[in-house]
């Protein structure tokens, strides 16, 4: 198995040590696009942003700019936006309604099932000898877990079930909690002078909160009613932070099971509409995901291997210094208005370009990118040691389950994941952890 | 072809004036980091808003913009000013702390007198800021506000800040526009 030998030897499971070159270093970053984000699942978008026949959405898996849509059929396709004559950008618009797609450049033409059309001069120009069935645009696989659309270039990448494995069993209880699912609204798109990995593993670093977003704890509690997260609470916390296949989830206990579940936008004003609503579903959410997933659990700060962060939101890589960061808010289409509402707000206003929790780790993560940019800064190790030792399987959840709710068993895993990824000569090369847990209830990957 | 000239109202000229004096002054209070009076010209409902705006097609401009519903960049209410402007002085609002250096440059006034008494005033906008040590932004575009008098002062009821940008060019918008 190339995850032990290979190229890299990145991250040091014993001592926590990281090298720092995975961060800037020009060559490891084009290996990356091929080994990490040619290969994996990639979050592109959701079920709702293209929700008629023929309607399409821009988006990006890694640095490819991707056309995903819905054909005149209502199956969901996702293509490589360029043109297979030059190569130019058959759609320049962030999304629309479109039975197909002209190239600008010559007119060559492709529906959006792929087909190259029409071309002026096929006959005239061309002689009648161009192959259209060859110059079909280049397509990804495409398959959806609970209206969240992902896809891959790999033909030989696992089933999106097998890449999820057991994450979904707690990401479930989020996404896929109500027959009617939900909405994707968004993105938010900004720059940030970062390296990709930076903002994935800290969106899962329950650490750095207490410190970093001091600020907005402080203001949050005297405005919104918000109890203060501090280091003591979370060194106690029963919260557990479990890793399946390099996706991270935090793993949080409701008191009851109409508690407001603990997302950004829920304040002491609206704490008692958002238990009414809760109270609402459980018989319908008990039925989709059995009992202890829908009346104990609820999902906190998580990430999916390899970019996806805190939900619907994406860290696309821009060169190994640069991040174009997506934030979209996904919300159950049953919430009633104010509380949708209030969510919305709430999720642009503390984790968006503004956000006053997000504003202030941009800069950490630029911190963190850029001591790897100095010869003295590179001959030190990162150190993620925190924990080492004390995270292991467990009875009742799945992958691999840290002790304490603060650990660096987050960073260490998912630079292993990394790590396995490009040590790989294929998929085959890729471990994955097999289904274990009992799906209780009615709740599929699908929806 | 007989051209007729309509002379200015004074009382235009005078509003314009005025609303020209309240929008440099407001500028000032950004950039002299006055933060506190800043948020005193904002009335208690105030909505301050900045869709998102879309790359689309020249037809379809009318959907350029996002509307209230959808995800927005800045979708405040007055408590979400107030915990902008209260975070910065915990001195640990480390996104601005060390704090940007901003310069708010405001023209092109638009003033429309609206039955009420409220007034739609538009402005165009370049803001500038320089952060840490070498970093720069330049954000563009304009805001569309409604002013309201309140006890003899000009209040900003609604502030709609319009982007000239589809992937904003920055690592965060910590700054007030």
């Amino acid at each position: 198995m190339s995850a032990t030998g290979g190229k890299y030897r990145v991250i040091n499971m014993e001592t926590g040590q990281l090298d720092r070159g995975i961060f800037v270093d020009p060559e490891i970053y084009a290996e990356e696009q091929e080994k990490v984000f040619g290969r994996a699942w990639l979050m592109l978008g959701h079920e709702s942003l293209v929700a008629k026949p023929n309607d399409f959405f821009h988006t990006y898996m890694g640095e490819e700019p991707v056309i995903l849509c819905r054909d005149g059929r209502g199956d969901l396709r996702a293509f490589l936006n360029m043109c297979r004559h030059r190569g130019n950008r058959i759609v320049r618009t962030d999304a629309g309604n479109a039975r197909n797609f002209a190239c600008a450049y010559h007119g060559w033409t492709f529906s959006n099932q792929g087909e190259l059309e029409y071309l002026p001069g096929a006959e005239e120009a061309y002689y009648g000898a161009l192959d259209r069935d060859c110059l079909r645009l280049a397509e990804a696989r495409v398959d959806t877990y609970a209206g969240i659309v992902f896809a891959t270039w790999d033909q030989d990448a696992p089933s999106l079930d097998d890449y999820l494995g057991d994450a979904r069993w707690l990401l479930d209880v989020s996404f896929n909690r109500l027959d009617h699912g939900t909405e994707a609204l968004g993105p938010i798109k900004w720059l940030e002078p970062v390296n990709w990995k930076t903002a994935v593993d800290n969106c899962s670093d329950n650490y750095h909160v207490p410190t970093t977003h001091l600020s907005t704890i402080i203001v949050q509690g005297r405005h919104r009613g918000i109890p203060r997260l501090t280091h003591e609470q979370q060194f106690q916390s029963e919260s557990k932070h479990l890793f399946v296949n390099g996706h991270s989830l935090t793993l949080r206990f409701l008191e009851r099971a109409d508690q407001a579940r603990q997302t950004h936008g829920v304040t002491a004003e609206n704490r008692a509409a958002f238990e009414e609503y809760y109270r609402q579903t459980l018989a319908e959410a008990e039925r989709r995901l059995g009992r202890l997933r829908a009346r104990r659990l609820q999902l906190g700060n998580h990430s999916l291997f390899p970019n996806g962060v805190l939900g619907l939101r994406l860290a696309h890589p821009r060169g190994p210094l640069q991040t174009e960061f997506w934030h979209f808010v996904v919300l159950e289409k049953d919430l009633p208005e104010e509380l949708k509402t209030a969510l919305r707000r709430g999720s642009a206003n503390y984790n968006g370009v503004n956000g006053i929790f997000e504003q202030d780790d941009m800069d950490n993560w630029r911190g963190v990118t850029n001591s790897a940019l100095t010869a003295m800064g590179r001959k030190y190790t990162q150190d993620l040691s925190m924990g080492v030792g004390h995270d292991r399987r467990h009875s009742q959840y799945p992958g691999i389950v840290a002790e304490r709710y603060t650990s660096e068993s987050n960073q260490r895993l998912f630079y292993q994941r990394w790590e396995q990824f490009m040590n790989a000569d294929s998929w085959d090369d890729i471990p994955l952890e097999p289904k274990t847990m009992p799906y209780e209830g009615a709740a599929t990957l699908r929806g | 072809m007989a051209t007729e000239t309509r002379p200015i109202a004074a009382t235009q000229l005078e509003l314009w004036h005025e609303l020209m004096q309240f929008y440099i002054h407001e500028a000032w209070l950004l950039d002299e980091r006055r933060f506190r009076e800043w948020l005193d010209l904002f009335t208690e409902d105030v909505f301050y808003f900045m869709p998102r705006r879309l790359n689309v097609h020249r037809a379809e401009t009318d959907r350029e913009l996002t509307p209230v519903g959808d995800l927005a960049i800045f979708e405040d209410d007055k408590t979400y000013l107030r915990m902008r402007v209260e975070r910065l002085e915990t001195g640990m609002a480390w996104g601005e702390d060390p704090p940007s250096r901003t310069r708010h440059l405001v023209g092109n006034l638009v003033a429309e007198p609206l039955p009420g008494g409220e007034v739609k005033a538009k402005t165009a906008f370049i803001l500038y800021r320089s952060h840490h040590e070498t970093e720069e932004n330049v954000f563009a575009g304009c805001r569309d506000d409604i002013l309201r008098p309140v006890g003899g002062e000009w209040r900003i009821a609604q502030r709609t800040i319009v982007l000239d940008a589809n992937v904003i060019l920055a690592k965060n918008l910590s700054v007030f526009f």
